[in-house]
């Protein structure tokens, strides 16, 4: 349904902008205003997308969503630190060329029989060179696969501030313009131009010619709104008026001083523990027992159990 | 529209959001792709092509209405539209005849919208306002209703109600009834007091634009970079940090390239493999495995009054530079050492170095290093291992007590390197209460840092394989 939205000429972006949001409600994701202007954008103008904001909030979901929705394959490339190009892009895939010119020997033989000079010798072996550094020997890693596949994809690549900052200087030529250098092959072109998904949790700052060659948008916690809405359609199980309650928990665990906020994925996570355990309404004993679903310091657990236990007081009294 | 956005885009510069003119280029063609019909998704679109960074979002949202907001609502009426078609003739008539000869011109101007409910473009509203009133110094929002005012009364705003009561005289002369007639005045009302608000929000989006403006002057870095740190004035100390966000970038492109150059490591065979495979194999090209110096850091800051700005200045850059650094520690002390470490783990570099002002306060005279750096052997010495540079920033002064040699050499045996930053003269060392010379034979270097270039270049240097 989307694909044939944006194949069309005449549009209607508001009818689009719904739409989009329509496709990745269909993929169980529910998309802000904002993130459905952006994917728009993103598909009009081909361009990357960055998606910072804190963990857990739905950025590698949204790739997900994305790629379900278009009917597109996903692939992702986890980025770490120390990762390089022979895991992100391609390597050659020395083994097989090896076994491959030992199988092929009599062959080359067969190829070299009756040259009269070393000249043409070398001539006639330089004309079969291409076999040996060619697609057949060279093992695509998911950049180079996202660029090579036949049919259009998304890729994801997920917390690029782990990867150090050659990498990212690295991916430049890739973002901009599509197309790899190899050496050995020379340029390879994307055949389709793949819908490129970044997302950095922030925890060092991106190079601004990374930040100028993407689209950006920054994902933060869900009103509570949306939260009850995501949580309503996650964990269909949960009774109104106990998510009601459970995301109005959550909400307020946030605006408090912890260590580590919860976030969406946890307290879907959380809401799933409490229809597993019948939970009924949230009294002292559940909030025992699955608090530790939300938090995961000690320190922010004992706060936020005092923080709770005043409050219950405040209400007694 | 394009001329609005370009200055849109002028004044988001000026605030201070980076944006650069591929960036300018992509939000024509995100416009191009949304259209402009609707508002919210066109708002969505320049965020997300102009700016790149969450905390400039507001600065953002602030401006954008000022330049394409809703702006006021649109005038509601269109005097006369009840009246009967003979009614109606002679209020054009009258209507006519009034402004022919009607001066001033922008008097004219307004009781024409008035009275024919014709919404004015904001740029014609602009160029009212710009022909007309005088540009008050006033950027701060504050004074945005007195502004107005002032702007009313050299339109001559109050005039329209004088001339709305002749013509409603004329026309009741005509024969028109009294009771089209008080609606006539009804609607014109109501449009005079929706151009009053489309002007007062003129008025603001021009003293907003101007404070943007205001803003521009970049400041002064080459005189910023050789102030001593004792003279800042506390209004420079913004501008610093701008100054040293920078410096950081580039401290850090410095190091990473000379990270790129060691390359003194093991034999890499994946990679020597495949840089020979253009050789068919024969390693003509042998490669190593890239040594990534990243050192560890452990930074204990002396935190007397003396010696605050620097230790943020130190702090800031320090922290800005951590994707070169495989960790850092850091300590402060007044009378006793403080492991700070954590502040800076769990928030951003500037709102930790304010938290920990806050909450580490200096006395009178109670600077004890000797007692500090007996504290960091007791308790952090065993952080302390053969890559970590431990960095000293202070004055080493000492208030007489005792400079603690023994435990200052336990941590220069166990670290990398022992360096010391010092903001005074080496002339003032040794004088009064400074031990820095009986500390500086134990120290593999002494850099002083007085002002911010020697900071960096002192940093810089911790960077440097030795």
């Amino acid at each position: 349904m989307l694909m044939r939205f944006f194949n069309r000429k005449a549009h209607n972006v508001f009818n689009a902008i719904g739409e989009v949001r329509e496709a990745l409600g269909t993929q169980q994701y529910i998309a802000s205003d904002e993130i459905a202007t952006v994917m728009f954008l993103a598909e009009k103008l081909g361009k990357p997308v960055l998606a910072e904001g804190p963990a857990g909030v739905g950025k590698t979901e949204l790739s997900k969503a994305w790629a379900g929705a278009t009917g597109r394959e996903l692939i992702r490339l986890q980025c770490y630190e120390g990762l390089d190009e022979t895991k992100a892009l391609y390597e050659w895939e020395y083994a097989k060329q090896l076994l491959y010119t030992q199988l092929l020997r009599d062959k080359l033989n067969d190829l070299l029989v009756g040259s009269k000079t070393l000249g043409e010798a070398a001539d006639r072996l330089a004309a079969e060179e291409d076999v040996f550094f060619s697609d057949r020997f060279l093992l695509p890693r998911p950049l180079l696969r996202a660029i090579t596949s036949d049919k259009p994809v998304t890729l994801l690549i997920d917390e690029i501030d782990r990867a150090d900052a050659e990498f990212e200087a690295f991916l430049l030529e890739i973002l901009s313009d599509f197309q790899v250098s190899v050496p050995e092959i020379g340029t390879i072109k994307a055949k389709h131009q793949p819908i490129v998904l970044l997302t950095s949790n922030n925890t060092r700052e991106l190079s601004e010619a990374l930040k100028r060659r993407c689209l950006y948008i920054h994902i933060d916690y869900p009103t509570f709104d949306s939260e009850l809405q995501i949580v309503n359609l996650k964990v269909p199980g949960l009774s109104p008026k106990l998510a009601s309650q459970a995301v109005e928990l959550v909400q307020r665990l946030r605006g408090m001083e912890l260590k580590k906020h919860p976030s969406v994925s946890e307290t879907i996570d959380w809401a799933r523990a409490l229809v597993e355990l019948n939970a009924k309404h949230l009294d002292r004993a559940t909030l025992d027992t699955t608090l530790s679903v939300l938090l995961k310091y000690e320190s922010d657990l004992a706060k936020a159990r005092r923080a709770i236990g005043r409050e219950d007081r405040g209400r007694s009294n | 529209m394009d001329d609005r956005i370009i200055q849109f885009i002028d004044a988001l510069r000026a605030s201070g959001v980076r944006v650069s003119v591929a960036e300018s280029a992509d939000a024509l063609r995100a416009i191009e792709a949304t259209g402009i019909a609707d508002k919210e998704l066109f708002r969505l679109a320049m965020r997300a092509t102009l700016v790149k960074e969450a905390h400039d979002i507001p600065e953002f949202e602030k401006l954008f209405p000022s330049f394409f907001g809703t702006g006021a609502p649109p005038m509601p009426n269109q005097p006369g539209g009840g009246m009967s078609q003979e009614d109606r003739d002679k209020l054009a008539q009258m209507l006519e005849q009034m402004l022919a000869n009607m001066t001033p011109e922008q008097l004219r101007q307004l009781f024409e919208a008035m009275m024919s409910g014709e919404n004015m473009s904001r740029e014609q509203l602009q160029q009212l306002l710009s022909q007309y009133t005088s540009q008050g110094q006033m950027t701060n929002p504050y004074y945005q209703p007195w502004m107005t005012r002032r702007a009313m009364r050299e339109l001559q705003f109050d005039r329209l109600d004088e001339l709305l009561q002749e013509l409603l005289e004329k026309l009741r002369e005509a024969g028109v009834s009294e009771e089209a007639l008080q609606q006539l005045a009804q609607e014109a009302r109501e449009n005079q007091s929706a151009l009053a608000e489309q002007i007062g929000q003129e008025v603001g989006a021009n003293m907003l634009r101007r404070a943007a403006e205001e803003r521009r002057q970049p400041p002064p870095i080459d005189e910023l970079l050789d102030r001593p740190f004792d003279r800042l004035r506390y209004e420079e100390i913004d501008d610093m940090r701008a100054v040293i966000t920078r410096l950081a970038a580039q401290l850090r492109s410095r190091a990473a390239l000379r990270q790129r150059r060691g390359n003194r490591g093991q034999l890499d065979a994946k990679a020597t493999i495949r840089a020979n495979q253009r050789f068919a194999g024969v390693p003509l090209d042998v490669r190593h495995k890239k040594k990534h110096l990243k050192p560890k850091l452990t930074v204990i800051c002396d935190l007397s009054t003396s010696m605050r700005p620097i230790v943020a200045f130190m702090l800031m850059l320090v922290y800005a530079l951590q994707d070169q650094v495989s960790r850092t520690r850091s300590y402060a002390f007044v009378s006793d050492l403080f492991d700070i470490s954590n502040d800076f783990n769990e928030s951003r570099p500037d709102v930790a170095i304010e938290a920990v002002q806050q909450r580490i306060r200096p006395g009178y005279y109670n600077t004890d290093l000797g007692n500090s750096l007996a504290t960091f052997a007791r308790d952090h010495l065993g952080t302390v291992d053969r890559r970590t540079t431990v960095i000293v920033l202070g004055d080493g002064r000492n208030n007489h007590n005792d400079p603690n040699l023994r435990d200052f050499e336990a941590i220069r045996r166990r670290a990398r390197k022992l360096v010391w930053f010092n903001p005074e003269h080496p002339r003032q060392w040794g004088t009064g209460d400074s031990d820095m010379l009986a500390y500086v034979p134990l120290c593999d270097a002494v850099h002083r840092v007085s002002n911010l270039r020697e900071l960096v270049d002192a940093v810089d240097s911790l960077f440097v394989r030795r």
